[in-house]
């Protein structure tokens, strides 16, 4: 009986380092559930609406230097519809994505197109970073669509006592990841990194947030970095400027009329 | 022994409608191993040197890790000097340069996935066929035109005509976004669906223009004389292909780029292969059979001879030299019949009837059936046949030899 307790708590140390849990878990302690700590999580991110004024850094060794495209986002999550406009670099200005479920609009002002993302094109990367276009508009939700556990705690997790949740996808869900990995701040609930795996159990990316501010009573990060670790050397961090949440949109920016108009309106709100 | 050998021959004379009949099966078998294992090659050969005309080529020239990956972040460097040099290499008659990448591509409402292959025009078609698959507009110029070709079934679906405007929309290698407006000036119908649905040709420099490539381009294709070529090709480029810039590449042969076809093709040998040995079988029972027989029938025969102090070695010998003539003459009548035959077929392939012919005009291939004859298939049907005959003698030749003068004297 004793070896077989030996051999289970080594195969779970063995599964948690396997999972990139660089130091060992502790236990989880009484009491906490999982999906109320995901939720905090998705409601930090996202809120009823969110709006956001960020610059995305994308890092490569193919560029001599950074590309930075710089965006502004509104969110409607009980909607399910999105507007983003990009702001820099001079190329792209004016370019715009408008989600209104389960559709994907993009419009280019320099070719006067708009042209609708296939939802095969989601998982392609977003503006040449390392994001995707499912990223970006959050088609799927890490609430509903996953269900949660909680690992256990990670006593150091950049400097803070985390707890490591896993997400594992409905049988039918619309993801594709294998499951997620995700810390978060015990105290405050704020999200401190996630890793994404495929299928077959391989980690495919990081996430990392950081520089943790208070908005409006919330812990949120404005410093996102996202690392593919099949691609070396590539990382996108995006650095968010400004940030509401539940703010009531007007509709007209979820428009296709708005997402032509680049230059005239719906820059600001 | 030389007694043992004129006993052997006479022994074959003796019942002619027997021998005549084992010697026909063997000369039968020998003549639809041959035959057969030739028209597979010849399909097979066909099928490779048509699916390399699609697209491939014979061999292609790669950056490390492409075949894998298939993105932008693979490629080749190339320049006149890495063309020249690969165009120089012995049994090499085609050599086309390509930028291949993923895209989206619009017009009005609707927006497709596509595959994008930058071509030269100039080149292509010394590899594939893509220029003669044109059926409206004309196949691209050199240099940068502003035209895009299209897949039938891709046209179909963007509803997109001669001289339409389209929004070709991707990611460049310099991660900014790509994008921009191309004017149909063709469209092609390809064999392959899948491709059909999704291929878009620009011209090479208009596609490293979009990618902002510069001079790079993904894949360096070769096409082979022929398919026997691309060993002779392989180990020459063995030695280490560079780019300009100085990065080792990787070299494929087309098995490897299309590993399916090679799959296909290994699928359908065995299953022949298991009706081939499946027709020996019968044949070496038919030996088997006859040697049998005619060792039953001579019980008094053998026990005569090994009265006479024939010894039970000797019998062996004879009985075992019977079966291998009667397979070496079947053996023999049947390389005779089908060398030739399949010598003939060779040079003058098979029409195929008007309804194959449809078909295979559909996916552009020449209504034929071939064949070829490779020096290994009549070696290989001799050894085959021999080893059986070996095999099916064994049983005859023990059975007479283990004959005791008793056993002679009761069957008076």
């Amino acid at each position: 009986m004793r070896a077989r307790i030996v051999l289970w708590v080594c195969l779970v140390a063995t599964g948690a380092g396997a999972a990139g849990a660089e130091v060992a878990l502790e236990p989880a302690p009484e009491g906490v559930d999982a999906r109320a700590i995901a939720a905090r999580v998705e409601d930090i991110f996202r809120g009823r609406t969110s709006f956001m004024e960020a610059t995305m850094t994308i890092t490569s060794p193919r560029l001599p230097e950074p590309r930075r495209v710089s965006f502004r986002s509104w969110d409607d999550r009980p909607e399910k519809r999105s507007f983003i406009r990009i702001l820099a670099p001079p190329k792209d200005k004016g370019m715009g994505f408008l989600k209104l479920h389960p559709n994907l609009w993009n419009y280019i002002p320099r070719v006067e197109r708009t042209l609708r993302v296939p939802p095969s094109m989601m998982l392609q990367s977003w503006m040449g970073s390392d994001f995707t276009n499912d990223d970006l508009v959050r088609e799927s939700s890490q609430l509903d669509d996953y269900d949660h556990s909680l690992l256990g705690v990670d006593p150091d997790q950049a400097g803070r006592r985390a707890y490591v949740l896993e997400y594992r996808p409905h049988e039918d869900a619309p993801v594709i990841w294998g499951r997620i990995l995700s810390w978060v701040d015990s105290e405050s609930y704020a999200p401190l990194r996630q890793d994404f795996f495929d299928e077959a159990g391989e980690r495919l990316r990081e996430q990392h947030f950081a520089d943790i501010r208070d908005v409006q009573g919330r812990p949120f990060p404005h410093s996102w970095s996202m690392t593919p670790l099949d691609k070396e050397g590539h990382e996108t961090a995006i650095e968010i400027h400004a940030v509401r949440f539940d703010e009531d949109f007007d509709d007209a920016i979820f428009t296709k009329r708005n997402l032509t108009r680049a230059q005239v309106r719906g820059l600001g709100k | 022994m030389t007694l043992e050998l004129r006993l052997a021959w006479r022994n074959i004379g003796r019942n002619l409608r027997r021998t005549g009949l084992t010697v026909a099966a063997t000369v039968f078998a020998v003549f639809l191993v041959i035959l057969s294992v030739t028209l597979q090659h010849g399909v097979h050969e066909k099928m490779v040197e048509d699916a390399v005309r699609v697209l491939s080529g014979h061999v292609q020239v790669s950056g490390e890790d492409y075949l894998d990956q298939r993105t932008l972040e693979q490629y080749v460097e190339v320049g006149p000097e890495l063309l020249e040099r690969l165009e120089a290499t012995r049994g090499v008659v085609g050599v086309a340069p390509r930028v291949v990448g993923f895209g989206l591509v619009s017009k009005g409402s609707s927006t497709n996935g596509v595959a994008v292959f930058g071509v030269d025009p100039e080149r292509e078609g010394r590899v594939s066929t893509l220029p003669t698959r044109m059926v409206e507009g004309e196949f691209l110029a050199p240099g940068g035109q502003g035209g895009i070709l299209l897949g039938g079934r891709l046209a179909n679906n963007l509803g997109a005509r001669l001289g339409d405007e389209l929004l070709l929309y991707s990611v460049a290698y310099s991660l900014e976004t790509a994008y921009e407006l191309y004017t149909v000036q063709g469209i092609l119908r390809l064999p392959e669906p899948a491709l059909d649905r999704t291929l878009v040709l620009l011209s090479l420099q208009d596609a490293q223009t979009f990618f902002a490539y510069g001079n790079k381009v993904s894949e360096v294709a070769l096409l082979a004389d022929h398919a026997g070529e691309v060993g002779p090709i392989l180990a020459e480029l063995a030695g280490g292909v560079r780019g300009s810039d100085g990065a080792a590449l990787a070299v494929h042969s087309w098995n490897e780029v299309m590993p399916e076809l090679e799959q296909f093709i290994f699928l359908d040998d065995a299953g022949a292969y298991i009706i081939l040995f499946i027709l020996v079988v019968v044949v070496a029972f038919g030996i088997l059979n006859t040697i049998l027989m005619s060792v039953l029938e001579r019980v008094r025969e053998l026990g005569v001879m090994l009265a006479l102090g024939l010894k039970p070695g000797s019998i062996f010998r004879v009985v075992y030299l019977e079966s291998m003539m009667l397979a070496g003459l079947g053996l023999l009548i049947g390389l005779v019949l089908a060398i030739p035959t399949a010598l003939h077929l060779e040079q003058n392939p098979i029409p195929m009837g008007e309804e194959m012919a449809g078909v295979a005009e559909l996916v552009a291939m020449d209504p034929v059936v071939t064949f070829v004859l490779h020096p290994s298939t009549p070696i290989g049907a001799a050894l085959v046949i021999l080893f059986v005959a070996a095999l099916a003698a064994l049983y005859p030749a023990i059975k007479a030899s283990r004959s005791r003068p008793v056993d002679a004297l009761r069957s008076l």
